[in-house]
């Protein structure tokens, strides 16, 4: 199963544009970090940074060829962070957001009168 | 016994705009919208210690007994389906005052961990439709 502490870090990976992007360019097949880069209207440094949160989550790997470092994406997290929803999971939160809404309404409709 | 057999434990939570007794009440009331006797093609059921359920949805069935029932704070029972491949699970529900308003605490234990529950497809979708809401936007404190 799943960490909490990994799928914090999946989670916070994926949660920047910039980063989503960068995962769309190499989903496509590894690339050079200035090749990564490029794109992205931001300092190189930030790109760095992305990376490394990248990195932390497993998104990515780096892969020495010859003098040049290529950069792959790795689909693995995001494929556990969807098993780490369970139908279970999906049923009661579905149920107990009606019920939350049900009770919003009926006091919406209380402090009306 | 399979003793290695995992099992996971789902939690929910919500605040609930009314008080605990009328929260307590309306989950046992099958006419609620959001409790999960409200969207039952046949329902039995029999609310007290050592009560059972019966629940019928899309066609599967399920079963528990009611091992708890302590108004206005605490509902427990157990719950039995396909998905649980028969083993008993635990359903406990607790309900504590905020203000003029309710913490309800579902925690769903001993669910066996298995693939078809985890659903990956399932799971992908679910996950999709909350994605843009949580994450689309990304970090406010990030550049």
């Amino acid at each position: 199963m799943l960490g909490m502490d990994h799928l914090t870090n999946v989670l916070t990976a994926i949660s920047h544009p910039t980063r989503r992007a960068i995962i769309g360019q190499l989903a496509i097949g590894p690339a050079r970090f200035l090749d990564v880069a490029k794109p992205h209207d931001t300092a190189l440094n930030a790109v760095t940074k992305h990376l490394k949160m990248l990195e932390r989550a497993g998104l990515i790997e780096r892969q020495k060829q010859g003098r040049e470092v290529l950069i792959s994406f790795r689909g693995e997290p995001l494929r556990e962070v969807a098993g780490w929803v369970h139908e279970y999971e999906r049923f009661w939160n579905e149920r107990l957001d009606q019920f939350e809404k049900h009770f919003k309404q009926k006091r919406k409709k209380e402090k009306k009168r | 016994m399979n003793e290695s057999r995992r099992t996971i434990e789902v939690k929910v939570e919500r605040t609930i705009a009314a008080s605990p007794g009328e929260v307590f009440d309306a989950w046992l009331d099958p006419k609620t919208p959001g409790n999960p006797w409200n969207m039952a093609e046949k329902l039995l059921m029999n609310p007290h210690v050592d009560g059972f359920f019966y629940w019928l949805i899309k066609g599967n069935s399920h079963y528990g007994r009611f091992t708890e029932v302590e108004r206005p704070g605490r509902i427990q029972h157990t719950w039995m389906s396909r998905s649980t491949l028969g083993e008993e699970t635990t359903v406990t529900v607790t309900f504590k005052k905020q203000g003029e308003d309710t913490v309800m605490t579902l925690v769903h234990s001993g669910i066996p961990d298995t693939d078809a529950g985890r659903g990956h497809e399932k799971g992908w979708n679910y996950f999709l439709d909350i994605f843009p809401e949580q994450f689309g936007k990304g970090s406010p404190k990030e550049k």
